[in-house]
């Protein structure tokens, strides 16, 4: 049964996630040693921006290229954002993009540092998810990463998955892109007040929708921790499989702790800090 | 041994418990066929209302509440009026939402049970003590009158001769046992707490973890950041033709406690009596 890890990615005017995707890769390569296949708009780029990419990603698929109308404040820290396309609606497609019949999915700003996803591939589960996360910082209070909204359903993290091509995976994936073509809809019936398409949402609603509308334990977690950064923090230092973070101060605005994981496995949320990092990183390539 | 439900109502100047109890017959009639209920009540039944009955009894002896609003001073009579051998007592502010019948065997292995965990619409432990402060600072059993059991036996007949005591004395045992963060009305939670604790019964009587429970619909219970003052403000109610009810975005499951009177509108009464 053939496994790997699918990447999606499509630029922006100034988020280049198809680097954060070469990084992605070269993590993945390095910590499971799995193939990799990225799925991006822009070929061309990826060719001329990252001609070694070769080492780390196996397999392309070429997706069409689209403007979005959906717009995201992206943050860096916490006094700069910016407003920004957002084009996160090839995730929804991801059954029928991967060539793999065992695929873990992954954001590009999720850095690997270490091998646990392996143990997914002997779950025996048609699909796991990650139900929960930790927040490297202690002294944060989310209530946004809980729930779809305050009254509705409990969030899952479309950041990482794994699906096995299967009869369940494939309905489940029908049911992500009917959301997908039903959001408006979707967003009232469970009170999100933002207007823009979010996979975390869907992948959610999905999961309600087949537990017959209520908890349950369907379906399992991904094998290991889940930890998350928020925009509002900085990443500025990445060696080896240790990665140190300004994490906000959100007692007292403006100030920052320092933060350090080792061997951990970190969703990112700062893509600025991350493509700064990542121009250090791969400066040798 | 015979068993049923028993419903105690006494209609105030506001609230028709008669009527939520009629509702509360109707859900059971239709999720667990078979069972009788039973109302415990003085107030007058309109006729259509009667037929949703297995039995309707007096509240025994002279009415203790009459100068009351919460009209709880009399629910201690329960174990004496109750026509049934075993009998689950819910409060009338509750539907049965799915078959509960298998309730009976687990609680065969007791003389009297406890509900002591609740759980939010959707499905979530309550955590929260915030309409019970009075049970965490003075540590008493946290019991929920709101559905309890009881078998005639010597047991459950000491618990409430016990109980008829407290709630006749309550003042005097709220100083004894609820002295910190005083309530000043008397409560049918807190009287059965104080019981519990001076008969020592909490690890016989109750069971946290028990499947026995029910989702109890007090905002502050509901895990919400912004808590409105009712819930029924915030979140859609819908029950559909086979008596499947969605909250939000939940289907209900085991026994709802509405809470809040405007929850039972004649809609939903219509529904319940053509299930």
């Amino acid at each position: 049964m053939s496994r790997g890890v699918l990447l999606i990615a499509s630029n922006n005017e100034q988020i280049d996630y198809i680097k954060q995707a070469v990084f992605c890769a070269k993590q993945i390569k390095a910590h499971l040693g799995l193939d990799v296949c990225l799925a991006t708009d822009n070929v061309k780029y990826l060719e001329t921006a990252y001609p070694f990419y070769k080492s780390y990603i196996d397999q392309i698929v070429e997706l069409e290229y689209y403007n979005t109308s959906q717009i995201k404040t992206y943050h860096d820290g916490i006094y700069a954002q910016k407003k920004l396309p957002w084009k996160n609606h090839y995730r929804v497609k991801c059954y029928n993009l991967t060539p793999y019949e065992e695929t873990i999915v992954m954001d590009t700003d999720f850095i690997v540092n270490n091998d646990v996803l392996l143990n997914c591939f002997d779950y025996n589960e048609d699909f796991l998810i990650y139900k929960s996360y930790k927040d490297l910082n202690p002294n944060r209070v989310e209530h946004s990463f809980e729930k779809v909204s305050d009254r509705s359903i409990d969030m899952v993290w479309a950041t990482v998955f794994y699906f096995k091509k299967s009869k369940l995976s494939e309905f489940y994936f029908d049911l992500v892109n009917h959301i997908y073509d039903n959001w408006s809809y979707y967003r009232l019936i469970y009170q999100i007040p933002n207007v823009n398409f979010r996979n975390d949402y869907a992948f959610s609603i999905a999961i309600h929708i087949l537990n017959g509308f209520q908890r349950a334990d369907w379906p399992k977690n991904l094998p290991g921790n889940f930890w998350t950064t928020t925009d509002a923090d900085i990443l500025y230092e990445y060696k080896d499989t240790s990665m140190k973070f300004l994490l906000e101060n959100t007692q007292d605005r403006g100030q920052f702790y320092a933060g350090k994981i080792l061997d951990g496995n970190v969703h990112v949320m700062n893509k600025f800090s991350l493509n700064r990092i990542i121009d250090e990183v791969l400066v040798n390539e | 041994m015979n068993r049923g439900f028993c419903i105690f109502a006494q209609n105030n100047e506001t609230t028709d418990y008669v009527t939520q109890a009629y509702a509360l017959a109707l859900s059971i009639k239709h999720f667990c066929p078979g069972e009788k209920v039973c109302l415990i009540t003085n107030d007058n039944i309109p006729q259509k209302q009667q037929q949703a009955f297995d039995d309707i009894v007096d509240i025994p002896w002279e009415d203790q509440s009459k100068d009351s609003d919460w009209k709880i001073e009399n629910r201690w009579k329960i174990y004496h009026a109750s026509p049934y051998d075993r009998t689950i007592v819910m409060d009338s502010d509750m539907l049965v939402l799915s078959d509960i019948r298998h309730w009976w065997q687990e609680l065969e292995k007791r003389k009297l049970f406890y509900v002591s965990n609740v759980k939010t619409y959707r499905d979530e432990q309550v955590t929260s003590d915030f309409y019970r402060k009075t049970f965490t600072a003075n540590n008493l059993p946290n019991l929920y009158a709101g559905i309890h059991y009881f078998e005639k036996s010597d047991e459950a007949k000491k618990f409430y001769t016990l109980l008829e005591i407290v709630v006749n004395n309550w003042e005097l045992f709220y100083t004894e046992f609820a002295n910190k963060r005083y309530q000043k009305w008397c409560s049918i939670d807190i009287c059965s707490a104080i019981v519990c604790k001076i008969l020592d019964l909490e690890t016989e009587i109750t069971q946290p973890d028990s499947f026995i429970t029910f989702t109890h619909m007090k905002p502050h219970l509901q895990k919400w950041q912004q808590v409105p003052e009712k819930w029924t403000k915030v979140i859609g109610t819908y029950l559909q033709n086979d008596g499947t009810m969605m909250l939000g975005n939940f289907i209900q499951k085991n026994v709802l406690h509405y809470v809040e009177d405007e929850f039972l509108t004649d809609r939903i009464i219509k529904k319940l009596e053509q299930l």
